[in-house]
């Protein structure tokens, strides 16, 4: 238990850091704008009560708010992932169900498995994200572009990470 | 009793996640007036120890090409000192006026924490009500307009920048002086778009567009950019994609330019309106 908050801590601090450090300052044609900190919310463990998921996004998304100055977008697009979360395991749970206390994680569910299960839950938050920002529906397409285009750069680093995660 | 409890049982996920994203939009609306951006700035001060920290790393790796800019800019003020015989342009003013010959005043500042990939970008800069920045000061770099400060705190200020679909500016064309008005479009960080100039007006690629005085937060004639390519658009006005002169991704070091005169202009202007 104590061990596993550690490493969720952790996991949190290093992608946080990554986040705001890094990934916040990539601008790229305004474009793409990765987000890669919803990663935490996708590697939490498949049993967590969901009071405690929603919670947590609560807490990310605030975080990152205070870093990019933009107090409300990240966090209620986090939320969004975290509610989501729980029925998009659901959709995706492979024919002989979850392994009791396992994280979802493609080194246990396989590559198709997490890509399907992290594309769902990154464009829900990607799309909530990007229409809040632009709070307008003039442009629709073009933000759509954004968020598509996003989604496929937030997903590639995702999976890297997740590459190395399983490398190790 | 029991179906209360019960419902709040089967319902609870649904409750929390109502009520957490009713905070998150809460702190969302209070953020679109930007006028009220007490939170923005509450939130900035928080975080405003680590980014200057990156960004104390950021000015150091820049250091070469800043030192460049100063000097030029250091060359550009003696030669404005050199040329400044002052030249009296009204013979009469009344006595007790003390500011008669002075407008503007200029005060620099440093930008820590800046964005141009949103469609609402804010920029952060190092002084703040201590330092006498106000809300509606004009922020310019290197002689290019950059934004206004919405939001002081005590040592920091938050600028709306040029780069922000709700920013508006009046700008003229140099050469004939036709004015429109400028905003950004949300695309691409280099463009804006001028509107409102009249398709009988002659416009070529690479004319200087600047700022007029009308709105009394930008001095006029500071720069905006060049003309880049302009089209007709509906039947009478001209879309203009102006090639912004400020490079905002390298934002670093700007000027504050505070109107002295701005409230007596307002008040003036308010009584036939």
């Amino acid at each position: 238990m104590i061990n596993s908050i550690l490493r969720f801590g952790l996991i949190f601090i290093l992608l946080l850091l990554l986040q705001v450090l890094l990934f916040n300052n990539i601008q790229f044609s305004g474009y793409v704008n990765p987000y890669v900190y919803i990663m935490f919310i996708l590697l939490l463990p498949i049993e967590i009560p969901s009071w405690l998921l929603l919670l947590l996004s609560f807490a990310t998304g605030l975080i990152v708010d205070f870093f990019s100055g933009s107090p409300g977008m990240h966090t209620s697009a986090t939320v969004l992932a975290g509610f989501v979360r729980p029925y998009v395991l659901r959709i995706v749970s492979p024919r002989d169900g979850y392994e009791s206390g396992s994280d979802p994680s493609m080194m246990i569910y396989g590559f198709r498995w997490f890509l399907t299960y992290s594309l769902l839950i990154v464009l829900f938050h990607h799309t909530t994200l990007f229409y809040l920002e632009v709070f307008r529906l003039a442009d629709f397409f073009r933000t759509m572009l954004r968020v598509l285009l996003s989604t496929l750069f937030s997903m590639t680093f995702i999976l890297l990470i997740e590459f190395y995660r399983r490398g190790k | 009793m029991r179906n209360l409890l019960n419902f709040l049982a089967r319902y609870n996920n649904l409750i929390i996640f109502l009520f957490l994203e009713g905070i998150a939009f809460y702190l969302l609306s209070t953020r679109n007036n930007y006028h009220n951006s007490r939170l923005v700035n509450g939130v900035r001060g928080m975080t405003s120890g680590i980014e200057k920290r990156i960004n104390n790393t950021k000015s150091y790796l820049s250091l070469h090409e800043i030192n460049e800019k100063l000097a030029a800019e250091n060359i550009a003020l003696k030669n404005s000192i050199a040329k400044l015989v002052r030249r009296e342009s009204s013979l009469f003013f009344s006595v007790d006026d003390s500011v008669h010959r002075q407008q503007y005043l200029h005060s620099s500042a440093e930008v820590i924490e800046n964005s141009i990939n949103r469609q609402k970008n804010f920029f952060t800069i190092n002084k703040g009500e201590s330092q006498d920045i106000k809300v509606g000061m004009a922020v310019i770099s290197a002689n290019c307009v950059a934004g206004v400060i919405v939001g002081c705190s005590k040592n920091y200020s938050v600028a709306m920048s040029l780069l922000n679909l709700d920013f508006k500016l009046s700008a003229r064309i140099k050469s004939n002086g036709y004015f429109g008005s400028l905003n950004w479009d949300g695309r691409d960080y280099r463009y804006a778009i001028l509107s409102e100039i009249p398709q009988h007006v002659l416009v070529n690629v690479g004319d200087t567009i600047e700022t007029t005085g009308y709105s009394a937060i930008f001095p006029e004639g500071e720069l905006v950019g060049t003309v880049s390519d302009y089209e007709k658009f509906g039947g009478d006005f001209y879309k203009i994609t102006i090639l912004l002169s400020t490079d905002f991704k390298k934002l670093h070091f700007v000027d504050v330019i505070g109107n002295m005169k701005k409230t007596e202009q307002q008040q003036l202007e308010k009584l036939f309106q």
